[in-house]
């Protein structure tokens, strides 16, 4: 059943900060350093607040509330990729 | 102006940044200032054209991404975009882009707003009436505000010290200057201080169309023409400008140039559109602000006038004049810059004081744009610059709220003598 869910990459993540805040990340570069805090790419707290908003819109359901608390990019992909998985 | 004792009693301008819809740099602005030239034109911002203001003075070829970092733009209306630049400029010409002091906190930031973000604000409101509160971006919640400029200053350029934000009608942008001053007698270093606005955007336009001093003239060469007979309100523009403000044996030690001193501001409140209740009103701020600069009526080389173009509001102003410099009144020169800028809210006061501080080193006063046939007993200067010694500006400011402000400038020991 989790088949169908699709997981949010890297990737996505890294084009997600330049849409919701303007950040310029290369991928590579944020899977390397996934345990740095979003501060240290650019990322404020309003900027992570519109990237779970885009996903809240984009996946049609809300995400865990945690999400916008979320201090790196591993533990955000951790939580909503875990929450997509889960909430199939 | 001693350096034991008491604290200087003036407050030193030692750097100008300017983005107008005549000029995107100092020197583009004064040159344009100088010559008289009207850059008023018919609006041409998307969603505006079928509005009965035709006619405003637009800021043009402004590019905020070759100025402006993307995390900044994204989360900021085009009035903070103004602010941010011209701040950098002003930071530059004070010789204080790269640090600009001792520690963070010895520098504050302080703008006035009047309009805010609205064509931000427009853009995420319809976001949530066509799609939904989900899809209202989180920076709507800063974008809009008064008070973003001064924040997103600071927070950019890392500046810690007293913050503040005016919201005190267009005068505001007169009484951001004396908070600034104020703030550097108190001993913080440099006040990074000024204002710019962006209302000509369809929501900040509508806004505007209540105004009953609002010009809807659709001829741009007839549209503001303040004391004429043929005066029909006013016409909106973008831009403004911004100052560095420091402590003047501070910025002696540091052998910057010192542009200009405030020397002294005063404000009273007459009352939304009262314009005859603004002679009164006019007249005590100018008297509060000689006073507190320990100014003669006499010693007023230059008026730059408020010039609502509203006749009531106009002879108002003239009689303001008469009443607070006597005889002076109607000898010393007024001119209006703004009749061929238009009035940018709080912005505009800031760029009348960056053009009365040229004016002052350049021994010109510029004159009135689009403005020949004067119908009251002022001297207004008019068609071409008057060559003249200027040693002391008086800036006036009101706004359509009732504020009234008098600001006056000395010309700085570093100018050009």
């Amino acid at each position: 059943m989790t088949t169908e869910i699709t997981q949010l990459t890297v990737e996505e993540l890294a084009s997600l900060m330049k849409k919701a805040a303007g950040v310029t990340v290369d991928p590579h570069d944020l899977a390397s350093r996934a345990d740095a805090p979003f501060a240290d790419f650019g990322l404020d707290s309003l900027g992570l607040l519109g990237i779970v908003g885009e996903l809240e819109n984009r996946y049609g359901r809300p995400l865990p509330t945690d999400a916008e608390r979320c201090k790196s990019p591993r533990a955000f992909l951790d939580l909503v990729n875990g929450a997509l998985t889960t909430g199939a | 102006m001693s350096e034991s004792g008491i604290r200087p009693r003036h407050t030193a301008v030692t750097g100008i940044g300017v983005v107008a819809p005549n000029g995107q740099h100092t020197e583009t602005y004064w040159k344009s200032v100088k010559e008289g030239a009207s850059v008023l034109d018919r609006i041409t911002r998307e969603g505006c054209e079928h509005l009965p203001l035709r006619v405003a003075g637009e800021v043009r070829g402004f590019d905020p991404s070759a100025l402006i970092e993307e995390t900044f733009l994204v989360q900021t209306d085009r009035f903070t975009h103004y602010a941010l630049a011209a701040a950098d400029a002003a930071l530059q010409d004070a010789g204080l882009s790269s640090s600009a002091a001792d520690s963070p906190y010895s520098v504050g930031v302080v703008t006035a707003a009047g309009s805010g973000g609205g064509e931000f604000g427009q853009r995420e409101l319809q976001k949530l009436w066509g799609q939904g509160s989900r899809f209202v971006g989180p920076y709507q919640s800063i974008a809009w505000f008064y008070a973003a400029s001064t924040g997103q200053i600071s927070i950019r350029k890392g500046f810690k010290g007293p913050c503040g934000v005016v919201a005190s009608d267009e005068a505001g942008g007169l009484d951001a200057v004396a908070l600034a001053a104020q703030a550097v007698r108190r001993g913080t270093d440099v006040i990074v201080v000024g204002a710019a606005e962006a209302p000509l955007a369809p929501y900040s336009a509508v806004c505007q169309l209540g105004y009953r001093e609002l010009s809807t003239v659709e001829d741009p060469a007839r549209a503001y023409r303040p004391f004429t007979s043929a005066a029909c309100g006013f016409v909106p523009a973008e831009g403004g400008a911004v100052l560095i403000v420091e402590d003047l044996g501070r910025a002696q030690r540091r052998g910057a140039a010192v542009r200009a001193t405030v020397a002294g501001h005063a404000a009273t409140f007459t009352g939304a559109s009262r314009w005859d209740r603004s002679r009164e009103g006019l007249a005590q701020a100018i008297k509060g602000a000689l006073d507190e600069a320990g100014c003669a009526p006499e010693e007023v080389d230059v008026v730059f006038a408020d010039a609502m173009g509203v006749p009531e509001a106009d002879r108002a102003e003239a009689l303001a004049l008469a009443d607070a410099l006597g005889p002076h009144g109607t000898r010393v020169p007024v001119t209006a810059p703004k009749a061929g800028i238009g009035r940018s809210y709080c912005g505009a006061p800031l760029l009348d004081i960056a053009a009365a501080v040229l004016a002052m080193e350049h021994g010109q006063i510029p004159p009135t744009p689009g403005v020949f046939d004067v119908c009251h007993d002022i001297d207004l200067v008019t068609s071409t610059a008057r060559p003249a010694e200027l040693r002391t500006a008086l800036i006036l400011s009101r706004g359509l709220m009732g504020s009234n402000s008098a600001l006056v400038l000395r010309r700085g020991p570093g100018s050009a003598a």
